[in-house]
């Protein structure tokens, strides 16, 4: 050990735990910008967690068929082969059709908000591991026009924003994490609010609307299924763009507003394709209400 | 008495090299596994990591510790070089254990990977969402790191099994140097 002590390994082992400490300073003050290294990391490993996506989903999707079909099978044995052949290619058929269908989903937005400047649609590469938020990662950076901060959407609804970038590669920060605060209204009463995750609700995949009034019309009506728009006021989030569904109305623990849990629109945790909204009417402008205060 | 070296030099550069080609196809397999669907997945790379830092020198060590600490700094999207410093510390402790200290066993290497994951998780998660003060931070504690903490555990076994077998099917430095100190002192 003593020999250890006193050799040029131990200067080589310090040496390259002063780089890596460079190198973490670094990455502190690029803010959200990723290093280089990273998105060459990240543009090799790219393929392979897009494989691996696609195999952990084609099992899954397996799976579920053979748990539906197993009825049948029971029913009769002769046909059990050529049940598993024609669910087979109906994987590859729905595979196919899912693709297809989200592709036009997205041309559908384009068509509902014409001042929207979105991206072609990214694929989502792979989740980042054991965040409790779902944060993920998806194929399209700084190259696609892309900039922090940009609202990642699908068509059924907003899902977060662009909090780490790349040239080729970006993290998407979604509406589930504490880390996100978003200006919202309801569409029926008219009830403005924050949108901000918490750890409860997100574990259940679900999000919190705060401040609230306390005698929220939320609370005496408790419709299922009222639908939480953005507002637009800060003019990072394009306005009126759907967030999701009421699902509880109580409360907060101060006591003084209300609080509401919100069901994502879109389905955070399980997620192939996105858009990124790169350019909106009102983008960075904040609203007049907002100014005066 | 007389004891021969059981492999050339060639042969030896040569198996060593399929060895790290081995080990880097397993580093490769764990990064992806890491970063497959949604939900809450073992870290896959501390333990291999740890596992192949027991067979090997210490520079060696240091090598594998940074690689496996930068993928898995981005596979979970922490700063970069934030999971690589902790990994290369251990990683030449843990050769170095071995090389003076300790037998390449089982329980050792179990112990060793439930020491550093418990530490790594706790200090992730203090550093990430206690220091913060999120209201239920203590449930991201239970329902993830947790679970991650005791997947992680479990899958040192087949990893450390494998990592022994490509070590000994490809003859380790460790065993090579001794070899070479018992011959030359013979």
């Amino acid at each position: 050990m003593e020999h250890f002590l006193k050799s040029k390994k131990l200067k080589a082992i310090l040496i390259i735990m002063a780089l890596l400490a460079g190198i973490l300073a670094y990455a502190v003050s690029a803010g959200g910008y990723t290093i280089p290294a990273v998105d060459i990391l990240n543009a090799l490993a790219s393929p392979f967690q897009k494989a691996s996506n696609a195999i952990s989903g084609n099992v899954e999707y397996a799976l579920t068929l053979y748990q539906n079909a197993e009825n049948g099978y029971e029913e009769n044995e002769e046909l059990r082969k050529e049940v598993a052949e024609l669910h087979r290619q109906l994987s590859k058929y729905e595979e196919v059709k899912q693709e297809l269908t989200e592709l036009k989903s997205f041309v559908g937005i384009k068509e509902t908000y014409d001042d929207f400047v979105i991206t072609s649609p990214c694929e989502v590469t792979g989740y980042v591991t054991n965040d409790p938020f779902y944060a993920f990662n998806i194929d399209c950076g700084k190259n696609e026009g892309i900039s922090l901060y940009d609202p990642v959407v699908t068509e059924e609804g907003l899902v977060g924003v662009i909090t780490k970038l790349g040239n080729n590669s970006a993290t998407v920060t979604t509406i589930l994490s504490p880390d996100l605060s978003v200006a919202v209204y309801c569409s029926t009463t008219k009830d403005h609010g924050v949108l901000t995750g918490s750890v409860g609700y997100a574990m259940q995949g679900m999000t919190k609307l705060q401040y609230l009034d306390k005698e929220t019309t939320l609370r005496k009506n408790q419709k299922k299924d009222r639908v939480v728009l953005t507002s637009g006021e800060n003019g990072l989030f394009p306005k009126g763009y759907v967030v999701g569904y009421v699902n509880e109305v109580k409360t907060d623990d101060s006591g003084l507003t209300a609080c509401a849990s919100i069901k994502p629109a879109a389905d955070v945790r399980n997620l192939h394709m996105v858009v990124v909204v790169t350019d909106f009417e009102g983008k960075g402008v904040e609203s007049h209400e907002n100014q005066q205060n | 008495m007389r004891i021969s070296r059981t492999d050339t030099s060639g042969k030896y550069i040569f198996k060593q090299f399929i060895q790290w080609v081995l080990f880097g196809l397993l580093m490769v397999i764990c990064f992806v596994l890491e970063t497959a669907g949604s939900f809450v997945k073992p870290l896959l790379l501390i333990p291999l990591a740890l596992c192949i830092s027991a067979h090997t020198g210490e520079i060696q060590a240091m090598a594998v510790g940074t690689t496996c600490g930068l993928l898995l700094d981005v596979a979970c999207n922490k700063l970069i070089g934030y999971n690589a410093i902790g990994l290369v510390v251990v990683c030449v402790i843990v050769s170095l254990l071995h090389g003076y200290y300790l037998r390449n066993r089982f329980m050792n290497m179990l112990l060793l990977t439930a020491v550093y994951t418990a530490i790594q998780g706790y200090l992730d998660f203090f550093l990430y969402y206690a220091i913060w003060g999120l209201e239920d931070a203590n449930l991201i504690y239970t329902n993830v790191y947790l679970p991650s903490e005791i997947m992680t555990l479990v899958s040192m076994i087949p990893i450390y099994l494998l990592v022994r077998w490509i070590a000994e099917i490809c003859g380790s430095r460790r065993n090579y140097e001794l070899e070479k100190t018992i011959i030359m002192n013979s």
